[in-house]
């Protein structure tokens, strides 16, 4: 029935206009938004390069869960108990939130809308995804990440299954 | 590739109505205000038919759970202006929320009456304490939406079996209603799949779909005696 | 509508929380800590599931409860816990909307104005159990222990057995339970001589009449007769209902059978007449294990009638049928079919005995099992086993409490009315009302809604205005609450230890442990440790009450009996019956636990203990009555007719059987009045239609109201959402001009209410059916002012013997509203 594409063709982009440019539109204003301040000016690159630390060491289930999540204050104690170990102002923001054990307020730059389900697991074990695919060369990072490497957009979520050929089916993500 | 289909057995079902409560726990489906539902906009992924017969005092009850039906040829997808609803290649019906325009040409296409429409926005009802499921997106005021067989199940399900390298098992991706039926009423499974409960159960001379005479051929089978 | 959708893309875009959790304003919904919710939405969604057992109801089904990043967000069943193998009502499925509900209390609270004001302040757990510690030390101190009482619900074993301790240290007589299955044992106690709900094989059944019990949708286990049901369809098992109004049950039956409400006694011994006049009957067990049935000479020589004489003398088909509605030939069928199918099984229970006739009728049901040989026969009657629990160790009782405890207790009644209840809260109202024979100081009332659930709501409620203290553990205010001049919030189940186990009529001694599966939500507290904290400040011998540390301590005590006894294991993944009981004949151990503390580790993991072995018992030692047989002729209740007659001596009356029975409202005369036998229900003639109320699945004993969810589904059967309503036969809804969906008053002598008309094939032509469970006037926003409540214009009549609410035995007038 291929007379059927046409219309179909037309709805798409219809739809696209209207209804799905506003999304994107709207979601890169905000996550490349140059205002966001993280409460701390944290150091990706001393943490992998002088500590040695491998990404799932602080952000855990990367391998195993849909989210690998930002580390809990309980993380960053594991090594910044009590004395400072550098001279950095920022070091002894931290130790402040870890003595008063109080959750760093972080914020989100990475967020994948409710309506679609983003498995790490599945990206980085069954896909083989390197993080820095979507996330940039994060071990050269020397300030906090304020926007987005890859922005988190259905087109670009849809252009990397197409060139892996994998299912840009609607209820492979959306839910 | 699976197709993914329903059975339902109605000699077992005892109409208690789980089925319902379970759809909508799990699937986050809004409580609407109480005049607003008596207004008949109560809104049920699984819904609950009540058919009576017989003469007195030989009166015969029989209730029969409805959920979406999943039609293999679904007369809604086609009249959809924007593309907000689709069959998947498993058989899966789809409701894209954020393309829906709220048209509801679907609802008056469907002749099983499976769709709902968020008549508000979804504040389920006032100060209202729902636990919602992380895994099942809410929708918005203006969209159409219906029982999706519990697709989010099978996206976790797939993960976990293509992680380990192997089929998805016969009962492995189970919808909540299924899954809680406290008469094992409901089979649920692949109807490709020749050792699938499902599939001998759509075999079973019990077996019929309701209106098959309009050839939308629905993916949910219901058993009942024929005598009955 | 343009505008509104723009603003919700950016919401999209802009305020999604968490890859894990899809809520994106969900703080302002719930009603969850902001703790709670800082660990979900930076969490990694790590879903665990842990196992408890529901406390919506009474039917103690195993539930896993799903848990993202440590917040409950979903329920299902426990697919290895033996009750409901993984089935769920509609009720549990929402239990977490209970959890999460915006009008639990959150801490304790103190009313500051009149009952129903809804004017309370706040008050910290110290200063509320000290002003409750310091009134019971003072009242303990006069001696007036006894002025203390402890109204609960339908709490078993271990939480009943707490709340009894505490009292008995303390000293008062008075802890009564008041729930709709209260003095459910009567009857079986004047036939089998034990306050035992017997249990009914119906696995291996293959005919089951039911009288009036809908246990598909209102018995004590719903869950676990589904699936009976639904596996007993494959077996062809058939199903015969009588009862007034199709019910679940009755719509599932292979055969429905109507019935005149107030008269299923009478149709049990019109089939016991066809049984015996056609010699179906199993002569074996009637002539070797009962008492009266055959004519019989007592010690001084009288004669006494047997039930074969009264029966065959007093209920012919015709007769029955002329009672009951039930035409002669359907009596005989039915008669015939029970006594020529083997294995055929007869219960009776909801209209059969929620009447003022319920006890003798039950006693006329459960005749029929005798005349059919059930007791312990394969898909018969039996009797489980209890749970092999440790019992806890004795309270000291020093002078005090012993002369408390001897006290007569507040219910027994000055008049003589339901001689055998346990509890009746109409001696209860009347005795407090009358400072009678003392006046009462505390109360504490847990569990259930005596104002919304009986019937005399005004006695009871001028009764609660006159006890200087009042304390309630609800969470959320209800009807009665709202009396209350302190209430100590209890947690929900999902917060809380306890256990649920035995529940009556479950085929099988099982032990259900509840765990906390979230820390709790607010400052709330476990009930069985609020009374161990008033043992401990009340001090002196009272403290032996307390002799655990918390409640947990007591339940892990309690289950330390479970693992002794070497019977039984804990559930866990493919125990089938028949397996554990060919390990058991083998005398192998099924468990894979060496020690308690495995053990109970195992309990915490799987969620409960059962034993499905059980050893069939001789029916020689079956029943405890003075015979030791099964009694047609109650000697029990003989006796207990005499007391009262030795009581009406005393004050000065007449000295006859017969005045006793009239006092009591009898009209059967002679032995008839020990016997099954029907009594005729004063209806009052000037109204045409029998009212009938039901429980429905969401609902079940009023409690689901709170629940917006189980609002909406209240009346899922017939569309009607949020709303009562009365069922009514096309004939009479089109003899009174009503339509579908017209609303129409429903009037007794008692008041009317104003109900939606939903036709229905389904009930008898003149019976009306209102759902119970709606009309709340407190318990919360989503409950308050939905529906009617039925009981409001229901005769405040009881069961003559027992003293359970006649919810059948008012008539009323159905016309439309204008």
């Amino acid at each position: 029935m291929p007379m059927l594409n046409w219309p179909r063709v037309a709805r798409f982009t219809v739809n696209i206009i209207l209804f799905v440019m506003p999304v994107f539109m709207v979601s890169c204003a905000f996550v490349s938004d140059d205002d966001v301040k993280q409460p701390i000016a944290y150091n990706h690159r001393v943490h992998i390069e002088n500590a040695g630390l491998k990404c799932q060491e602080c952000h855990l289930y990367v391998e195993t869960m849909a989210s690998a999540t930002l580390p809990s204050i309980e993380i960053c104690r594991t090594c910044h108990e009590t004395a400072p170990l550098s001279e950095s102002q920022e070091e002894l923001a931290l130790l402040k939130y870890v003595s008063e054990e109080k959750e760093i307020p972080w914020v989100n730059i990475y967020q994948v809308p409710d309506h679609v389900y983003f498995s790490h697991r599945r990206h980085v074990v069954g896909g083989e995804l390197e993080c820095s695919a979507c996330h940039g060369m994060v071990s050269a990072m020397t300030a906090p990440v304020t926007s987005a490497f890859l922005e988190v957009t259905m087109e670009n979520c849809m252009d990397c299954h197409r060139s892996k050929n994998v299912s840009n089916d609607c209820l492979s993500c959306h839910r | 590739m699976a197709k993914w289909a329903m059975a339902i057995d109605l000699d077992r079902c005892t109409g208690c109505g789980a089925c319902m409560a379970a759809c909508k726990m799990e699937n986050n489906v809004p409580i609407v205000e109480p005049d607003e539902a008596l207004q008949g906009r109560v809104m049920h992924w699984m819904d609950m038919i009540t058919e009576y017969g017989g003469d007195y005092p030989g009166i015969e009850i029989k209730r029969m759970p409805k959920p979406c039906f999943h039609c293999d040829n679904p007369p809604c997808t086609r009249v959809c202006p924007v593309g907000a609803t689709y069959r998947n290649e498993e058989g899966l019906v789809a409701q894209v929320y954020h393309r829906c325009i709220g048209c509801r040409y679907c609802m008056v296409a469907c002749p099983f009456t499976a769709k709902v429409f968020n008549w508000k926005d979804p504040a389920w009802i006032e100060g209202a304490s729902t636990c919602f499921n992380p895994d099942v997106s809410r929708r918005m005021v203006g969209v159409v939406e219906k029982c999706t067989f519990c697709s989010h199940r099978l996206m976790k399900v797939k993960e976990t079996a293509d992680e380990e390298d192997r089929p998805i098992n016969d009962g492995e991706y189970v919808p909540a209603c299924a899954e809680i039926c406290p008469a094992d009423a409901i089979y649920f499974g692949d109807i490709e799949d020749k050792g699938s409960s499902v599939y001998k159960m759509s075999g079973d001379y019990r077996a019929s779909r309701v209106m098959e005479d309009l050839g939308v051929e629905p993916k949910v089978y219901y058993l009942v005696k024929r005598t009955r | 509508m343009e505008i509104k959708r723009r603003d919700f893309i950016k919401l999209v875009g802009g305020t999604s929380v968490s890859l894990a959790v899809g809520g994106c304003a969900m703080d302002e919904v719930l009603e969850i800590p902001d703790r709670l919710i800082h660990r979900v939405r930076t969490g990694p969604g790590i879903e665990t599931w842990k196992n408890t057992i529901c406390g919506l109801c009474p039917g103690g089904c195993g539930i896993s409860v799903r848990m993202v990043d440590g917040l409950p967000v979903s329920i299902r069943g426990n697919p290895h816990y033996p009750v409901n193998l993984g089935g769920m009502c509609s009720l549990g499925l929402n239990a977490l909307h209970m959890l999460y509900h915006p009008d639990r209390l959150k801490g304790p609270m103190k009313r500051t104005a009149n009952p129903g004001s809804g004017r309370w302040e706040p008050i910290t757990w110290d200063e509320a159990l000290k002003i409750i510690a310091e009134r019971l030390t003072e009242l303990r101190g006069g001696q007036k222990s006894r002025q203390v009482a402890v109204l609960g619900y339908d709490e078993r074993g271990l939480m009943e057995q707490h709340i009894a301790r505490f009292m008995k240290a303390y000293g008062s007589p008075n802890y009564f339970r008041f729930s709709p299955s209260q003095n459910d044992m009567v009857p079986h106690s004047l036939l089998h001589g034990h306050s035992r709900i017997p249990a009914y094989d119906f696995l291996n059944a293959k005919l089951i009449v039911s009288f009036g019990s809908n246990f598909l949708g209102e018995g004590y286990s719903p869950v676990y007769y589904t699936k009976l049901y639904s596996h007993h369809r494959e077996l062809q098992t058939q199903y015969i209902q009588v009862e007034s109004r199709m019910s679940l049950t009755a719509a599932n039956a292979d055969k429905w059978v109507p019935i005149r409400p107030g008269t299923y006694g009478a149709l049990a011994l019109g089939i016991a007449y066809v049984l015996i006049r056609e010699e179906l009957y199993d002569a074996r067990f009637v002539g070797g294990s009962t008492f009266g049935f055959e004519d019989w000479a007592d010690r001084s020589g009288s004669r006494h009638l047997g039930f074969r004489s009264i029966v065959l003398g007093n209920y012919y088909p015709e007769k029955v049928s002329e009672i009951t509605g039930v035409p002669t030939a359907a009596i005989l069928e039915l008669g015939r079919l029970l006594g020529n199918t083997p294995k055929s099984l007869v219960l009776g229970d909801g209209g059969a005995v929620d009447n003022t006739n319920g006890t003798f009728a039950q006693m006329a049901v459960q005749s029929l099992n005798a005349l059919l040989g059930n007791y312990e026969a394969e898909g018969g009657v039996f009797f489980t086993d209890q749970a092999p629990v440790r019992p806890l160790p004795d309270v000291e009782v020093d002078a005090v409490a012993a002369a408390g405890s001897r006290s007569e207790p507040l219910t027994s009644s000055r008049d003589v009315p339901f001689p055998l209840s346990d509890f009746s809260i109409e001696s209860f109202a009347k005795n407090i009302l009358a400072d009678s024979p003392y006046p009462l100081s505390v109360l504490f009332l847990y569990h259930g809604n005596p104002l919304f659930q009986t019937l005399n709501h005004l006695d009871f409620a001028g009764a609660l205005k006159k006890i200087p203290l009042v304390v309630s553990f609800d969470s959320i205010i209800n009807e009665t609450s709202e009396y209350a001049h302190l209430i100590l919030p209890e947690h929900t189940f999902l917060e809380s230890w306890g256990e649920i186990s035995d529940v009556p009529t479950v085929g099988f001694s099982h032990f259900g442990i509840q765990q906390p599966v979230v820390e709790p939500l607010h400052d709330t507290r476990g009930t069985g440790d609020v009374f161990t904290e008033l043992a401990r400040r009340v001090g002196g011998t009272v403290k032996s009450a307390a002799a655990f540390t918390d409640y947990r301590e007591e339940v892990r005590y309690a289950a330390e009996g479970l693992f002794r006894s070497g019977q039984g294991a804990v559930v866990a993944k493919g125990q089938k019956q028949p397996w554990i009981e060919f390990l058991q004949r083998r005398g192998w151990q099924t468990g894979r636990y060496a020690t308690f503390d495995e053990f109970w580790e195992q309990l915490l993991l799987n969620g409960g203990w059962w034993n499905p072995a059980r050893k069939k018992k001789n029916l020689d030692e079956l029943f405890t009555t003075p015979s030791g047989k099964f009694e047609f002729f109650s000697q029990r209740l003989n006796s207990e007719f005499n007391r009262l007659l030795l009581k009406l001596d005393e004050t000065g009356s007449s000295r006859n059987l017969e005045s006793v029975l009239s006092r009591l409202n009898i009209s059967a005369r002679g032995d008839n009045a020990m016997m099954p036998h029907h009594e005729a229900v004063p209806y009052e003639g000037d109204r045409p239609m029998y009212l009938v109320t039901f429980q429905v699945m969401p609902n079940r004993d009023g409690a689901g109201a709170a629940l917006p969810l189980m609002q909406e589904l209240f009346g899922y059967s017939v569309h009607s959402p949020w709303e009562s309503w009365a069922e009514i036969h096309p004939e009479t809804a089109a003899a009174a001009g009503v339509s579908n969906d017209d609303w129409v008053w429903v009037e007794s002598s008692i008041g009317n209410v104003r109900v939606k008309a939903k036709i229905t094939p389904g009930i008898m032509p003149d019976v009306v059916a209102i759902p119970f469970g709606m009309g709340h006037t407190s318990y919360g926003r989503y409950a308050r002012g939905h529906g009617v409540n039925p009981n409001t214009i229901m005769r405040n009549l009881h069961d003559l013997v027992s003293g359970k609410p006649a919810l059948e035995a008012t008539k009323v007038r159905i016309s439309r509203t204008s």
